[in-house]
């Protein structure tokens, strides 16, 4: 009965298609744009997930994110230090600096000042170069997508010489980073360089890096952190959550993309439930026939609920597939570095479709359900 | 499509599987393009605080390795050319050994000048006695005449007069040794001042000068002191302390330290003493222009014997533990805050 249901739905190939095409295309919209949404925002958290070995961050108390901050006075690290549970603390210097090229250019750069001795709060890869060029005179190191920014034409920028508050800087190599939202360039220095780079404030110290010791939990820690020192300290995840809410409230970007996903939904609900109402009708007389040779209402049912899982299996399946291949295609592009499907978003664009399916399904199944056998001969 | 079975149908057979196939081909892309988020540890070690005091309430703070003696910069008394260095950087020297010394030509010619003089002075004094004697001889003999037409009044008065004269020279030319005798004796001093010798025992950290090179009373200006040195054995560190944690440090307690860059290699180094004066934190950026209002408490620590772990000017983590862990969790803020009476009660109660 239910192979005659298929025979039934793709009989017509034009509807067929049509119904398909709403479902993948609907799907697709859903699933890529809240994919896009969803790397975007978490753009704001790169700056955290950039650096690997933090537990706790340390702030100051206005601080926001990793990008809005307030310098502490250098001794802040001291006072972390000394807080029972801190494994390790080392100072991590942030600000924003302009940088001038050789052509004479100038470009807004980030400038990220890591611990002198560890180096800890470098990206955890480099793409060309070693961490250890940091060791040398004058050494800076560029993010990946900061690179196709300031040198055009795929130039590998190790050696080029920048001028930096009067100073000297030489790029030494390239990391594999997560741009931020606004896909600043990154130039990793040490810290102690970083300091002469940036024009001078009273404080300089940006944030304090710190290391749990085992058997503390990083909230506990940062709780215990912020008591004692009265600082602002934030485990590694809240920072990151900062870092997205901060973009959520300061830019359209939800409003934008929520608006298109209603739109993907709407379209969807339209396309599948016209065509799948103008099929369940076309196909009135025989449902008719089916009826009056003695299938019951349920029976039917079935085969509605058949043809609709089969074309929604095929529709979602075609989809996501489509959301796969449009991330994986332009992944090598910079816009869309470290771009990734969250395993959440598929699930919500299946319930979408499923929300969509039974919509419309139970809205044409309303017909077929009044049909008297005697529409056969209508 | 005679390949094909007789009821193939593409939508009804084909597209579900490609439908399944293309499921999972998303699900293990997305499975494998979920971002790696975990924690790493430090490629390298960073400063921690080891042992007991891991766990317990402590003290942080960096500082600088300097000689027990602090750093000596040595000068010069007086200006001049360098003739001699006779130490190198690394050298330990005796008190009282020579560094180096500044061309003494004029003051050795100045000094000839003062031995020509002693001697002429004293020509002229044994010219002086020998005058004196033919005047005293002279006089004698007048007196000596009974016979008073025999001389004439004039020419004892002129004998008298010689003698006298010749004392009186004798005087001047003693005057006149001594005057020679001085200056010599201060050409002698300046010859000294112009050889500097190592104030106390120690080594020498900086050689900033060559032979050759002017050395002057005033420094030369901005530019380096012309040697340094310390006593190295033992050294000792410099730890600056936040003023908010001053009164949490343990005074008299052992300090943990490590050089920057090292931190695995932890020492312990006893206390010495703290210095008295709380000053505005040096801020080690080597930039002219910083200004910063955080004060610190200078607490000395003598490192133990080790193999050239550490150097003077080298920059050190350490860890001081805290007084007990009430006091600790009291924190400075609350403390400032309560009343006078409170604070009292509670320091009878330490």
């Amino acid at each position: 009965m239910l192979w005659i249901a298929i025979r039934m739905l793709t009989g017509d190939k034009q509807k067929f298609y049509g119904l398909l095409f709403g479902i993948a295309f609907s799907t697709l919209l859903i699933t890529q744009q809240l994919t896009i949404f969803v790397n975007l925002v978490e753009r704001g958290a790169s700056g955290v997930y950039n650096v690997t070995e933090a537990d706790v961050w340390v702030m100051d108390e206005v601080s926001r994110t990793t990008e809005v901050n307030f310098a502490m006075p250098s001794t802040a690290l001291d006072k972390v230090r000394g807080v029972t549970g801190v494994d390790w603390a080392v100072p991590h210097l942030r600000a924003v600096a302009s940088v001038r090229t050789k052509d004479g250019d100038l470009e807004g750069v980030e400038i990220i000042g890591v611990d002198d001795a560890t180096l800890i709060g470098l990206p955890p890869s480099m793409i060309e170069g070693s961490k250890s060029v940091l060791f040398q005179p004058d050494s800076v190191i560029i993010d990946d997508v900061g690179t196709t920014r300031m040198f055009e034409g795929g130039i590998s920028p190790v050696g080029e010489r920048l001028e930096l508050n009067d100073q000297r800087a030489v790029i030494r190599g390239v990391a594999d980073t997560i741009p931020s939202f606004t896909s600043q360039v990154a130039l990793y220095t040490k810290y102690s360089q970083a300091l002469r780079y940036v024009p001078g404030s009273r404080n300089r110290l940006s944030f304090v890096l710190v290391g749990t010791s085992d058997g503390v939990s990083s909230e506990e820690l940062a709780a215990r952190i912020s008591e004692k020192t009265g600082l602002k300290a934030l485990p590694r995840e809240k920072l990151a959550q900062n870092g997205i809410d901060f973009i959520m409230e300061n830019t359209g970007i939800p409003l934008n993309f929520g608006i298109t996903v209603i739109l993907g939904f709407i379209v969807g609900v339209a396309i599948v439930g016209l065509t799948f109402s103008l099929f369940i009708r076309d196909n009135i007389k025989q449902f008719g026939a089916l009826k009056a040779i003695g299938v019951t209402n349920r029976k039917i049912a079935g085969m509605v609920a058949a043809q609709a899982f089969m074309v929604g299996m095929i529709g979602y399946g075609l989809g996501v597939l489509g959301t796969v291949a449009f991330i994986y295609s332009f992944s090598g592009d910079p816009t869309f570095k470290g771009f990734y499907i969250p395993w959440q978003v598929p699930l919500i664009s299946l319930v979408a479709m499923v929300l969509i399916i039974v919509l419309t399904g139970w809205i044409a199944l309303r017909g077929v359900m009044k049909t008297e056998p005697a529409a056969v001969f209508r | 499509m005679a390949l094909l079975p007789e009821n193939f149908s593409f939508s009804r057979k084909v597209l579900p599987v490609i439908a399944v196939i293309g499921l999972i081909i998303a699900a293990i892309f997305i499975w494998n393009g979920l971002p790696d988020r975990e924690l790493s540890d430090p490629d390298q070690e960073p400063p921690r605080a080891s042992g007991q005091l891991a766990d317990s309430a402590r003290v942080a703070g960096a500082g600088l390795v300097e000689p027990s003696s602090e750093l000596v910069d040595i000068g010069t008394a007086l200006p001049g050319i360098i003739t001699d260095l006779r130490v190198q950087a690394g050298d330990f020297v005796e008190k009282g050994q020579v560094l180096f010394t500044v061309d003494d030509r004029a003051i050795r010619s100045s000094l000839n000048e003062s031995n020509a003089a002693i001697a002429e002075a004293r020509a002229s004094i044994n010219e002086a006695q020998t005058a004196r004697r033919t005047a005293q001889q002279q006089l004698a003999l007048y007196r000596q005449v009974e016979d008073a037409a025999a001389v004439s009044r004039s020419e004892v008065i002129r004998a008298e007069g010689e003698a006298s004269a010749a004392n009186s020279r004798l005087q001047l030319a003693r005057s006149r040794l001594n005057a020679a005798e001085a200056r010599a004796g201060s050409a002698r001093t300046e010859l000294g001042r112009l050889t500097v010798r190592a104030p106390m025992a120690g080594e020498i950290l900086a050689v900033n000068i060559r032979p050759g090179e002017f050395v002057s009373t005033q420094g030369g200006g901005n530019s380096a002191p012309f040697i340094r040195m310390g006593e190295t054995r033992p050294l000792y560190i410099r730890i600056d302390i936040d003023e908010a944690d001053i009164n949490r440090v343990s005074m008299g307690a052992p300090a943990t330290v490590s050089p920057r860059g090292a931190a695995g290699e932890q020492v312990q180094a006893s206390f010495v003493r703290a210095e008295p004066l709380v000053v505005p934190k040096t801020s080690l950026t080597n930039s002219a222009a910083e200004r910063v209002d955080v004060r610190v408490l200078q607490v000395l620590y003598q490192l133990p014997e080790t193999d050239g772990l550490f150097r003077v000017g080298q920059q050190v983590d350490a860890f001081i533990p805290a007084k007990g862990d009430k006091t600790a969790e009291d924190g400075p803020a609350e403390k400032t805050a309560e009343s006078g009476d409170k604070g009292a009660e509670q320091g009878d109660g330490e």
